[in-house]
């Protein structure tokens, strides 16, 4: 049995010493606000700093949590013990390329991609990974057959600008 | 009557043909999303928040409305026949509808929950035409320090209460009111957390969020872990009820409506206490205690589920009359006002009247529309629980693009929505709350400008808040919210670990 990961140490510090790293970023921010306050008394900067301060306490007290026997009241994420890393890859890939081709190939292509590479990714973690061309194309087909209604919903019917491949508004 | 007139009216707008049509396709995709584990209503008004360009402002409120509804219908089927809540609400429905379900009882749990919930959504309808404008008429009377408390108290109990750990219920709030820093401050028009960036000036899109935490981040956390996680599905028998079926329903619905329009009312957040509680006080009252956790009990699933669209129904009040989400849908409901310009509170009543009881005649339209979609044509949903996983997530993926690319027509937005879902899979993964996230981004503005407000009207004097006997109330409210609850937990603990000392002894 290997540890579910959420109760990890490592994971659970560094969770914390992100928290209290935004925190010191918010407050860096924050002095450089004006605390020009009008007649009222509060400032601009009074809010950022009372966000950044409690967001470093919280940072601080979770990695206490997190080095003395973990977080307080954890329940467990749901799922495996550990992460499939290939499925994650190939949605990550999915979405990346999308927002890298969307300009170019256009909504209904681009997110086709998406559809077809996220599709991969699932299949994997299922252990169904199939990449044949034949799978390939089937699933580039049902990626467009969604992509596809739903951009000329926007663009014809509700007059919402999407990028396409064209200038028509129908690819 | 004014009120009745004031409806009168509403029906008079929401009946319309175009409005009729998106009340329909509403309840189309909210018991859709409801159905579809991996989405919820909040990721879908989400996503569809671009329309706000276009469609105008009744139109669409009735359309989200009928969205944040119907996924309360939706979610009971997935949850008896899949035993995987649709949507949080549903958890308690999903512990004894699925025991019914795999007694073969499987249509008479649907059946319950969705006449349930139209009686529940119905009876609390009918307290929202009447609660609503009373409330208003309270709130306008309501001060800076007034309604700063009372943000006060949504933050404490959609962070602190809702959770199980206040410290990350706290680390989510402050990420949420972090998020909602970015941009112009609203009161000195100065930039602040902008990093010289022009995109920033607006702040962060709502919608980004709330599709990366939920949709992108729902996505990549089943990739990543959920692979092995197989779901047996339960089959469909007819969704008819016995006599004796009904007589043990109809109490049920009708206590858990007493139990969960309150819950809603109250900035209290969410769904989750009051079907807890009505499945609690069903369990306690029933005649057929053997039935709850073995072959399943209709009360069990009959009460929740109308405590649940109770309470959803109920979240209308203080959005409307006050402009306090007290959910994640609500919160994102609320950025769909302010996209038309539009503030909830108070004054909605008199300025935007229409638009209000247009939505509120809505609501009864479509709860017996929903009743329609939801009991006759419920095979038609289940069809819709065989799409593999695989496809159903990628094709949430292509619409997460859609809701965020559709908004702002920014690539750079893609990229950052990536981002947020690895934010997302983090926070599910170490079990922190992320309807904090969003409640504080959307509040959080608002609740800063209110305090300045109450500071500036006290002078300087942060004794205001003390002074003035609405706001000192309040805050006695949010303390006992924090206090009670530990010192209740803790007397609990006391009290098990001494029966348990005198059974071991």
């Amino acid at each position: 049995m290997t540890q579910h990961s959420s109760r990890s140490a490592v994971l659970q510090t560094v969770i914390g010493a992100g928290t209290l790293l935004l925190g010191c970023l918010l407050a860096y921010g924050a002095t450089s606000i004006s605390s020009e306050a009008g007649y009222g008394g509060v400032g601009p900067n009074f809010f950022p700093w009372v966000v950044a301060v409690v967001l470093v306490i919280c940072g601080v007290l979770c990695v206490v949590h997190a080095r003395t026997g973990g977080f307080r009241d954890l329940e467990e994420g749901s799922g495996d013990e550990s992460a499939h890393w290939k499925g994650f890859i190939w949605v990550s890939a999915g979405l990346l390329l999308n927002a890298m081709l969307i300009t170019t190939l256009g909504f209904i292509l681009s997110c086709a991609l998406c559809f077809v590479l996220a599709v991969r990714g699932f299949k994997s973690a299922e252990d169904k990974l199939d990449l044949s061309p034949k799978a390939w194309i089937k699933d580039l087909l049902i990626g467009v057959a969604v992509a596809a209604p739903v951009f000329w919903m926007f663009t014809q019917l509700l007059a919402i600008n999407l990028p396409g491949l064209t200038n028509t508004g129908w690819l | 009557m004014d009120t009745w007139n004031l409806l009168l009216q509403g029906f008079a707008t929401a009946a319309t043909p175009i409005n009729l049509m998106w009340a329909f396709v509403g309840c189309i995709i909210g018991t859709a999303v409801g159905v579809l584990p991996g989405i919820g209503p909040a990721v879908a008004v989400a996503m569809l928040l671009p329309i706000t360009v276009k469609v105008e402002a009744t139109a669409s409120m009735i359309f989200f409305a009928g969205i944040y509804y119907g996924a309360m219908y939706g979610g009971s089927t997935t949850s008896i026949l899949l035993n995987t809540p649709g949507e949080a609400g549903s958890m308690v429905t999903a512990m004894e509808g699925n025991k019914m379900a795999k007694n073969g009882r499987a249509g008479a749990a649907l059946a319950t929950a969705a006449i349930g919930s139209f009686v529940a959504g119905t009876i609390a309808t009918v307290l929202v035409t009447f609660f609503a404008p009373v409330v208003a008429e309270y709130a306008v009377r309501l001060g800076p320090p007034e309604y700063f408390m009372l943000m006060v108290l949504a933050f404490t109990t959609v962070s602190a209460v809702l959770g199980k750990s206040t410290l990350r219920g706290m680390v989510a709030l402050f990420v949420g009111l972090a998020l909602g820093l970015i941009g112009i401050d609203q009161l000195t028009a100065q930039a602040r957390y902008t990093a010289g960036v022009p995109e920033l000036m607006d702040g962060i899109e709502v919608v980004l969020i709330a599709v990366g935490l939920f949709a992108v981040g729902e996505a990549l956390y089943n990739v990543m872990y959920e692979g092995k996680t197989a779901e047996t599905q339960n089959t469909l028998t007819s969704t008819h009820m016995t006599k004796e079926e009904w007589r043990r329903s109809w109490p049920a619905w009708l206590r858990a409506t007493a139990i969960g329009f309150p819950f809603g009312t109250v900035p209290a957040g969410g769904s989750e206490i009051p079907t807890f509680l009505s499945y609690a006080a069903e369990k306690k009252l029933s005649k057929h205690k053997e039935e709850f956790g073995t072959i399943g009990a209709i009360e069990g699933v009959a009460g929740p589920e109308a405590a649940n669209n109770a309470a959803i129904t109920a979240t209308l009040i203080p959005l409307l009359t006050l402009g306090i989400p007290t959910s994640n849908t609500t919160a994102i409901l609320l950025g769909a006002f302010q996209n038309y310009g539009i503030q909830p509170g108070p004054q909605l009543f008199s300025s935007n009247g229409a638009l209000v009881w247009a939505l509120i005649a809505s609501m009864y339209i479509g709860n017996v529309m929903l009743l329609i979609l939801n009991l006759p044509l419920v095979g038609l949903w289940v069809k819709l629980l065989k799409i593999p996983k695989s496809y159903l997530y990628a094709g949430i993926l292509v619409f997460a693009t859609l809701g965020v690319y559709g908004m702002r027509q920014s690539a750079f937005d893609l990229v950052l929505l990536y981002a947020i879902g690895l934010l997302g899979v983090v926070m599910r993964r170490f079990d922190f709350p992320a309807a904090p996230v969003v409640v504080g981004m959307i509040l959080g503005p608002l609740a800063e400008a209110q305090m300045r407000n109450a500071v500036a009207i006290g002078e300087g004097k942060w004794t205001i808040f003390l002074e003035r006997p609405g706001s000192l109330t309040l805050m006695v409210i949010v303390l006992a919210v924090l206090i009670l609850p530990r010192v209740a937990r803790r007397w609990a603990a006391r009290k098990a670990a001494a029966e348990g000392g005198t059974a071991a002894g």
